[in-house]
């Protein structure tokens, strides 16, 4: 349900009535020719933020256009919020955002028209439209530069913009094609920061991404494509769950290993990488003391953020045979 | 008594104002159609966008409002004379209007044509025109009805002022000659309609296949000045080569001039290039027509394949 129009709320609309999926493929296939961009593809995307993973050329976009109905599947069905796309492409539109990867903003427009524009596309009414495409462009940190021409904007407030016009006709679905790509890291961690928080604005999210560390810190689902075949969907482990903590120590690294195996942690060596994975909160902490007790001195430390690395290549190794 | 600005201060907070869902009524593609006019209209005159983009379409306007306060001028020039009624015939009004601006009126058409499609394209911003409820249909049709209120508002705007301005000298007084020249008000926008219908139908074909905005404008401007050279070639230089009266119906340009003459009446149009092929003004309205079917299929081919 709804909030009353004019109402400042968060609401939770990513867990509706028996948790249906928001997007279902059944035996869905896409060709282009002789080209099979999409195999026999069976998928679920769950209420919350899904990161849809794969090389360039795995099907992520393709699968996006077919969740838009701007293209039809050659074979299987695909639905949206329960409705088959074939049935009613436009009516669904309405209630999906979508920003696209490459480029797709006129330079010659300021960014609070082009938003309130593209509001109007999106069925809002046009006194309205202006007033939610500033309230979004405040929401994206862009609220001063609102009346600047987007031609003069850089490539992360241009990004900014980008989802700015995919969540201003309030969807309830959000498509984010690649939306950190080209961004310096500290762009890329707002950029992230942001597509959180739809979360909480109750926006179902599916996001593209070719980046792993994008998906880990964004989603609660992970949906991996490989030259077209789904090779892998499920949810992500819960943050500091598992979490791995590497250290490599100048001279012997057994001492440490001992000193670990003392505090009842379990470590892997690797040469002289010790490498502790701990349900422990506070890995740092339980390392420390085990440093401190085996005198061993640190070359290098780290967290290692490579788990959904591992399922991943663990799932292609799999589908590969 | 009044409370202090420290009060005032302690009370004041920073919120986050969220996002706000919205819960009024869709306009559906209506209302998306609607603003893909609107904002048609703003694209081609300049609206909203730097200053530099303004030039070109306001100096057009400007030429040809200009043109109006000087045919209104030399008709009351005219007055003042003993020959007044003979030299008032001179002046071009209504359907000589059209023939008086008509290469600035195909500049106009060339550049609102290019300027409405193409940008679109080259922005890439057809990914999120179609993201939204709208198929390719509505997207040209909301781009067709932006041409027709820029084109239509260029040829009639002015018509009005020098209706009025006409009015405003006449000896037999304003509301009179208002009264005498009814027929003006159903010739003037028919006249329009076939101009718009043809500029519409070639403008818009040219800026579907060309990427460039000043490409797509000049490709229309030389297609539609260098069929009228070759018709005019085949007519009076080749005509004895077999088929070559068919060949006067490239001359595009002249078709709406000739049905702008049979809808005021005229019939000495032998200057039109049809006209002396021998084809009646009914042809000519039936290659306009034909010219629109034939164009609004290839421009929805190009985008149903672009998307």
């Amino acid at each position: 349900m709804r909030s009353r129009e004019g109402e400042l709320v968060t609401e939770d609309r990513t867990t509706p009535e028996a948790g249906a999926p928001i997007i279902k493929t059944g035996g869905l296939y896409k060709h282009y020719g002789n080209i099979r961009a999409l195999e026999d593809v069976d998928l679920d995307v769950r209420p919350g933020v899904t990161g849809l993973i794969g090389a360039n050329g795995a099907g992520k976009t393709t699968l996006i256009r077919l969740v838009l109905g701007l293209i039809r599947p050659t074979y299987g069905q695909i639905s949206v919020f329960g409705t088959p796309v074939a049935e009613d492409p436009a009516g669904l539109r309405e209630r999906i955002g979508y920003m696209p990867e490459n480029k797709c903003l006129p330079l010659d427009q300021t960014a609070a028209d082009f938003v309130a524009y593209a509001a109007e596309l999106g069925g809002i009414p046009p006194v309205e439209a202006r007033r939610r495409a500033s309230e979004t462009l405040f929401l994206v940190g862009l609220h001063e530069e609102r009346f600047r021409y987007l031609g003069d904007f850089s490539t992360g407030m241009q990004q900014r913009v980008k989802l700015a016009q995919s969540i201003v006709h309030d969807p309830e679905l959000v498509l984010l094609d690649e939306p950190a790509s080209g961004l310096d890291p500290a762009g890329r961690d707002q950029m992230l920061e942001l597509i959180a928080r739809f979360r909480e604005f109750g926006m179902n999210v599916l996001f593209s991404s070719h980046i792993l560390d994008d998906i880990e810190r964004t989603c609660d689902w992970v949906v991996m494509l490989d030259a077209g075949r789904l090779i892998h969907s499920a949810p992500l482990d819960p943050p500091g769950e598992g979490d791995r903590l590497s250290v490599e120590v100048f001279g012997n690294p057994h001492p440490l290993v001992d000193a670990l195996a003392r505090q009842g942690v379990s470590a892997t060596l690797d040469g002289a990488v010790v490498t502790v994975v701990t349900r422990s909160e506070d890995a740092f902490a339980v390392m420390r003391d085990a440093l401190e007790s085996s005198g061993s001195s640190v070359r290098r430390l780290g967290t290692s953020l490579s788990r959904l690395e591992d399922v991943l290549v663990a799932a292609a190794r799999k589908a590969n045979g | 008594m009044a409370d202090s600005p420290e009060t005032y201060r302690d009370e004041a907070i920073i919120v986050d104002r969220g996002y706000r869902h919205y819960d009024g009524t869709r306009t559906g593609r209506r209302g998306a159609v609607r603003a893909i006019v609107r904002e048609g209209f703003r694209r081609v005159m300049g609206l909203r966008r730097k200053a530099k983009r303004k030039l070109l379409p306001w100096t057009l306007i400007v030429v040809a409002l200009s043109s109006v306060v000087i045919l209104v001028a030399i008709t009351w020039a005219t007055t003042q004379t003993p020959a007044s009624d003979e030299l008032a015939d001179l002046v071009p009004r209504y359907r000589g209007y059209f023939d008086f601006i008509s290469v600035v009126a195909l500049l106009f058409a060339a550049y609102a044509g290019a300027q409405l499609l193409i940008p679109d394209r080259a922005d890439g911003v057809l990914n999120v025109y179609f993201s939204r409820p709208l198929a390719v249909r509505h997207y040209l049709i909301g781009k067709a009805l932006a041409y027709a209120t820029v084109i239509l508002s260029f040829w009639l705007v002015p018509q009005v002022l020098l209706h009025l301005g006409l009015a405003a000298l006449s000896r037999e007084g304003f509301l009179s000659y208002l009264g005498r020249t009814t027929d003006i008000l159903w010739q003037v926008p028919l006249a329009a309609l076939a101009y718009f219908v043809l500029h519409a139908s070639l403008s818009f074909l040219t800026a579907s296949f060309i990427n460039r905005v000043g490409a797509a404008a000049a490709a229309f401007l030389i297609g539609s000045l260098g069929l009228n050279l070759v018709a005019l070639f085949f007519q009076e230089a080749a005509d004895d080569t077999p088929g070559s009266r068919w060949v006067a119906l490239l001359a595009t340009e002249q078709h709406p001039r000739y049905v702008s003459d049979w809808i005021f009446g005229v019939h000495e149009s032998a200057e039109w290039i049809p006209a002396q092929a021998g084809f009646g003004p009914g042809i000519s309205l039936a290659v306009i027509v034909g010219l629109a079917v034939v164009s609004a299929a290839l421009v929805g081919w190009r985008y149903r394949r672009l998307t």
